[in-house]
C-alpha cells in the first residue's frame, strides 16, 4: 500500500484509495482509480493495524496511574490524571502545549514527582525505585542535548555502560542509520539524526518500555515519517511505548490507544478509532456538481447530518459515509446533475478533541 | 563504575576543545612565568616560595571554574537530563567530575613542577607523594568550594558573581598574590579564615623550607574537612535541571560550609604566633635569595630569631641585662636560650629573673637591651615586631635611635603577654624616611623593660624583625 500523509495542520482530506483494511470506504476503495478528486491524501489512521482493545486488555498493565495531580504554584499541570497502559501497546498522550503530556510522562519517567495519587511502572513506584526502574525503561527527553564534543559512538558506549544489561553499540548504529555518523560530534549532527541519536540512546539498554516526549517536534515531514519508521518497528518487537504528542497524524499513525489532554485534565481515552466513532461528527464530503443544487434537497440524502455551501463548493456531514454516498449518486442520476469532484475526510482526533474542548489544538 | 566512565570521557572532551586546553594547561603556566620571573627573578629559592602561590592559584582556578562553572553549564546547557534518565544519582555525577577535575589537575601541575625545576632550577625539597598529598588536599577542597557554589547558584550569573567575591577575596587576602608577611597584620588575622591560606602557607613551609607534611596536619584537616562538607553539600543540594530553583533558606544552609575556615580562624588567631609560619618561610626566602650571586632586590628585615644562637652565654653576649641591683638594690635577671621558639622555630629568648622593690616604695627594674642595625636603604618599614609570652605582667619594649636621629619622643609599646604566643608590633614613625634613622652605620638599642610590683617574671621573645 502506498500512503500520503495528512497535510500538517491535521486535517484528513483524502481519497480512498486501495483502503483494503477499511471498512470505511469499501466500494471506492475497489473502484477508484486513486484519481477521484484532486488531492492525493489518504487517511494514515487507515494504515495502521490497531490492536482490538479486547486484546489489548488481556495483556499486564505496565503503566498505572490513578488519580495524578501535578500543581506548580497555583496552576494544575496536571488534575487527577487517570489511565492504565497495558504491555506491548503503544500509547499516546495527546494535546497541545501546556497539556500536562511532558509532566505526566516526566513523573512516569521518575524525574518528577506527583502531589498526589499514585503511579506504578512495571510494578515499581517512579519516585521510591527510581534506580530500579530506569534499569526498565528507556526514555527520550523532547530535546537530548549532549556535550559538543562528544562521538555518536562514545555516546552510545558510555550510555551502554550505565545499564546491567545493554544493546550492542553497533546494533544500534545500524538499527537507526548512524554507523556512517558513528564518529561525528553530536554538535555536527542535523535535527533528525540528533532524535535518531536520542532515540538508540532510549533503547540502549533493551527496555521493556519507551517513553518518548515529542519525538518529532520540530523535524520537517521527511524526517518525522522517518521517525514514525522505528516507532512503528518497536511496535513489530512487541516493546510497550508511551509517547506524548501534539501532532494528531502522529497519533492516529502510531498509536494502539490515545489518551486526549487538555489543561491537564484527560479529555478522551480509547483507540483513534474508537474515539472517532464516539465522537458523532460524521465524515466530511466536499462536492463539486454541474448544477447547482438547493441546500434542503442536499439535508435529505440519507445519513446527511448537515451540509453548507461555500465559494461553488457543498460540504456534507455524513453517517454513514457510504450510504450517502451511494444516494447521492442516486440523486444526482435522477436530477440530470453530474459530480465534478468529491474529496471524502474522515473525522480525526481533532474533530474529538474540538468537540470535547470547544477548542482547536494549537500547537 | 560509571563515575570512572564519566570522568574519562570528560577528560578526552577537555583535550578536543581549545579553550579548555588552553585555559586547563597553558594558563597556568602563564602565572609560574608571571611569578617565577617578574617576582622571583629567577632566583631559585624564591621559585619555591612563589610555587606555593602558583599551584594555589591553579587549584582554585580548577575548583571554582573549571569544576564550578562548568557543573553549572552543564545543568543550564540541560545536558545533566540526559544523564538523569540514566540510573545514575548525584553522587556518581559528582564524583565523576572530582575525578575529573583531579585527574586533570595533576599533569597540570606536573607541568608548572617541570618547567619550575627545568626553566628556573627549583630546588625540589619535598617528597613526590607529600606533593600529591598537598596537590589532592588542595584539589578536594577547592572542588568543595566550587561545587557549593555551583549548587548555591541559580543560574550562570548568580554563579560567576558568588565566584568572583570569593576568587579575589582569596587571591588578594591570603598570600595567593602578596606574601602575608608583607601584609598588615589585619589582613593576615583575617587570612587565617581562608582556605586558600593554609594551601599557600603549608605550600611554602613545605616546598621552600622542606617542612614535613605532618607539621600541617591542622590545615590539612581543615581543608579535608571543607571538601567534605562542599561535598556534602553538592550532593544534598544537586539540581539535574536549571528550573529546578533552591531555596533561599537552603542558600544559607549551605553557609556551615565555612564553619570548618571560622572554627580554624578563630583558633589560629587564639594562638600564641599564627603567623610565624608564614615569616619563617618568607625570611628563609629573602635570607635564601640575599645570598648567592643572584640575590639583589630583596633585604633581610629579620633582627634575631635566635635560630643561630647555641647557647645562652652566647646569648648573654648578645643581650646586655642590667638591673637595679646596680643601684645597690635586688632586682636581677638574666636570658636564656628557649628550645622550642615560638610555633615552630627551634629556639627563642628568656629573660627571667625576680623583680626587687626600689627604695622609699620605687619601683625596681630589669632592661635588656640589643643593638640593632636599621637597613639604611630599605624603605616600606613601619616598625618592629615580635613574638612574645609571658606571665601576665606588663613590659615595655622602646627603641633608642642613635645621636642625630630624629628628636621626636622614643618610640614605646607596653604590653601584657599571656601563656600563649601572640604577635607584638611596635610601630616607628621614623623608619618611614630612611633620612630620620641617623647616622648609617650607628646601631639603634631596643630595649625591654620589666618593671611594676616585686616578684618572679618570665618573658620568652622570638621573631624579631623590621616590618
Amino acid at each position: 500500500m502506498c500512503f500520503t500523509n495528512a497535510p500538517k495542520e491535521g486535517r484528513s482530506w483524502f481519497l480512498g484509495l486501495g483502503n483494503e483494511g477499511s471498512s470505511w470506504f469499501p466500494s471506492l476503495g475497489q473502484e477508484g482509480s486513486g484519481e477521484v478528486g484532486t488531492r492525493r491524501l489518504s487517511p494514515p489512521v487507515l494504515s495502521c493495524s490497531y490492536s482490538p482493545m479486547t486484546q489489548i486488555a488481556k495483556k499486564p498493565v505496565l503503566v498505572s496511574v490513578q488519580n495524578l495531580c501535578k500543581h506548580y504554584g497555583d496552576l494544575a499541570a496536571v488534575g487527577g490524571l487517570s489511565f492504565d497502559i497495558f504491555q506491548g501497546e503503544v500509547f499516546g498522550l495527546l494535546g497541545p502545549n501546556g497539556a500536562g503530556k511532558t509532566t505526566t510522562i516526566e513523573i512516569i519517567e521518575g524525574l518528577r514527582q506527583g502531589d498526589s495519587g499514585s503511579v506504578r511502572v512495571c510494578g515499581l513506584d517512579p519516585a521510591q525505585e527510581s534506580l530500579s526502574l530506569k534499569e526498565r525503561i528507556g526514555a527520550q527527553l523532547q530535546s537530548t542535548v549532549l556535550p559538543d564534543k562528544m562521538r555518536v559512538d562514545e555516546a552510545l558506549r558510555l550510555f551502554a555502560g550505565f545499564y546491567r544489561r545493554s544493546v550492542s553499540v553497533e546494533t544500534l548504529l545500524e538499527r537507526f542509520g548512524l554507523k556512517e555518523k558513528r564518529h561525528t560530534f553530536f554538535e555536527k549532527l542535523s535535527g533528525g539524526q540528533k532524535q535518531r541519536l536520542a532515540l538508540a540512546l532510549a533503547l540502549v539498554n533493551d527496555p521493556e518500555l519507551v517513553l518518548l516526549d515529542e519525538p518529532t517536534v520540530g523535524l520537517d515531514p521527511q524526517l518525522r515519517r522517518d521517525i514514525y519508521v522505528l516507532i512503528e518497528r518497536l511496535r513489530e518487537e512487541g516493546r510497550t511505548v508511551l509517547l506524548t504528542t501534539h501532532y494528531i497524524e502522529e497519533a492516529e499513525r502510531l498509536c494502539d490507544r490515545v489518551a486526549i489532554m487538555d489543561r491537564g485534565q484527560l479529555v478522551a481515552l480509547g483507540t483513534p478509532r474508537e474515539l472517532i466513532t464516539r465522537s458523532g461528527q460524521g465524515t466530511r464530503l466536499e462536492l463539486h456538481l454541474a448544477k447547482p443544487v438547493g441546500l434542503e434537497r442536499l439535508k435529505v440524502i440519507d445519513g446527511v447530518i448537515d451540509c453548507h455551501e461555500a465559494e461553488g463548493a457543498y460540504f456534507l456531514r455524513a453517517h454513514p459515509p457510504a450510504l450517502t454516498i451511494a444516494a447521492l449518486v442516486r440523486f444526482l442520476e435522477s436530477d440530470e446533475n453530474a459530480l465534478l469532484d468529491l474529496h471524502i475526510a474522515r473525522p480525526s482526533l481533532e474533530d474529538v478533541f474540538v468537540e470535547m474542548t470547544g477548542r482547536r489544538m494549537e500547537p | 563504575m560509571a563515575a570512572v566512565r564519566i570522568a574519562l570521557l570528560t577528560i578526552r572532551l577537555v583535550m578536543r576543545t581549545k579553550v579548555a586546553l588552553f585555559f586547563t594547561f597553558l594558563f597556568p603556566l602563564v602565572f609560574l612565568f608571571a611569578y617565577a620571573g617578574l617576582i622571583a627573578h629567577g632566583r631559585p629559592d624564591v621559585v619555591a616560595y612563589m610555587f606555593g602561590p602558583v599551584v594555589t592559584l591553579n587549584i582554585m582556578g580548577s575548583g571554582f571554574f573549571g569544576l564550578g562553572i562548568q557543573s553549572v553549564m552543564q545543568r543550564e546547557r540541560g545536558s545533566l537530563r540526559r544523564y538523569r534518565l540514566a540510573p545514575l544519582g548525584p553522587r556518581t555525577m559528582l564524583l565523576s567530575n572530582l575525578l575529573a577535575n583531579y585527574l586533570l589537575e595533576l599533569p597540570t601541575i606536573g607541568l608548572l613542577l617541570f618547567c619550575a625545576i627545568v626553566i628556573f632550577h627549583m630546588p625540589m625539597k619535598v617528597g613526590w607523594v607529600t606533593l600529591l598529598v598537598l596537590v589532592t588536599v588542595g584539589t578536594f577542597a577547592f572542588a568543595g568550594f566550587g561545587l557549593t557554589i555551583a549548587s548555591v547558584a541559580n543560574t550562570m550569573q548568580e554563579a560567576q558573581v558568588y565566584n568572583n567575591i570569593v576568587w579575589f577575596t582569596l587571591l588578594f587576602l591570603s598570600g595567593v598574590t602578596f606574601p602575608l608577611p608583607m601584609l598588615p597584620r589585619t589582613i593576615q588575622r583575617l587570612a587565617m579564615f581562608f582556605p586558600s591560606t593554609y594551601l599557600v602557607s603549608s605550600f611554602q613551609s613545605i616546598t621552600a623550607q622542606a617542612e614535613t607534611l605532618l607539621k600541617h596536619w591542622p590545615e590539612m584537616l581543615v581543608l579535608v574537612i571543607s571538601g567534605c562538607f562542599g561535598l556534602l553539600f553538592a550532593m544534598k543540594l544537586f539540581r539535574w535541571e536549571k528550573e529546578e530553583r533552591i531555596s533561599t533558606r537552603a542558600k544559607l544552609w549551605s553557609g556551615v560550609f565555612v564553619l570548618p575556615f571560622l572554627v580554624m580562624g578563630v583558633w589560629m588567631n587564639t594562638r600564641a604566633n599564627p603567623t610565624a609560619t608564614w615569616s619563617r618561610s618568607y625570611n628563609a626566602m629573602e635570607q635564601d635569595s640575599s645570598v648567592g650571586p643572584s640575590a639583589k632586590a630583596v633585604k633581610p628585615n629579620l633582627i634575631e630569631d635566635f635560630e643561630g644562637v647555641q647557647t645562652s652565654a652566647e646569648l648573654s653576649r648578645r643581650w646586655r641585662v642590667s638591673a637595679d641591683s646596680d643601684a645597690a638594690n635586688h632586682s636581677v635577671a638574666e636570658v636564656s636560650l628557649l628550645t622550642p621558639g615560638a610555633e615552630g622555630t627551634r629556639h627563642a629568648m628568656r629573660l627571667k629573673g625576680h623583680l626587687a622593690p626600689g627604695p622609699e616604695n620605687a619601683q625596681g627594674y630589669v632592661a635588656a637591651r640589643y643593638e640593632v642595625q636599621v637597613p639604611a636603604n630599605s624603605e616600606c618599614l613601619r616598625g618592629i615586631e615580635f613574638e612574645t609570652r609571658g606571665d601576665l605582667r606588663v613590659y615595655e619594649v622602646t627603641v633608642q635611635p642613635p645621636r642625630a636621629a630624629s628628636t621626636s619622643p622614643l618610640p614605646a609599646i607596653r604590653f601584657v603577654p599571656g601563656e600563649a604566643w601572640e604577635g607584638v608590633r611596635l610601630p616607628i614613625a621614623w623608619l618611614a624616611n630612611p633620612a630620620d634613622r641617623g647616622l648609617p652605620d650607628a646601631p639603634w638599642v631596643l630595649e625591654v623593660l620589666v618593671t611594676g610590683p616585686a616578684g618572679e617574671f618570665t618573658l620568652d621573645l622570638d621573631e624579631i624583625r623590621f616590618y
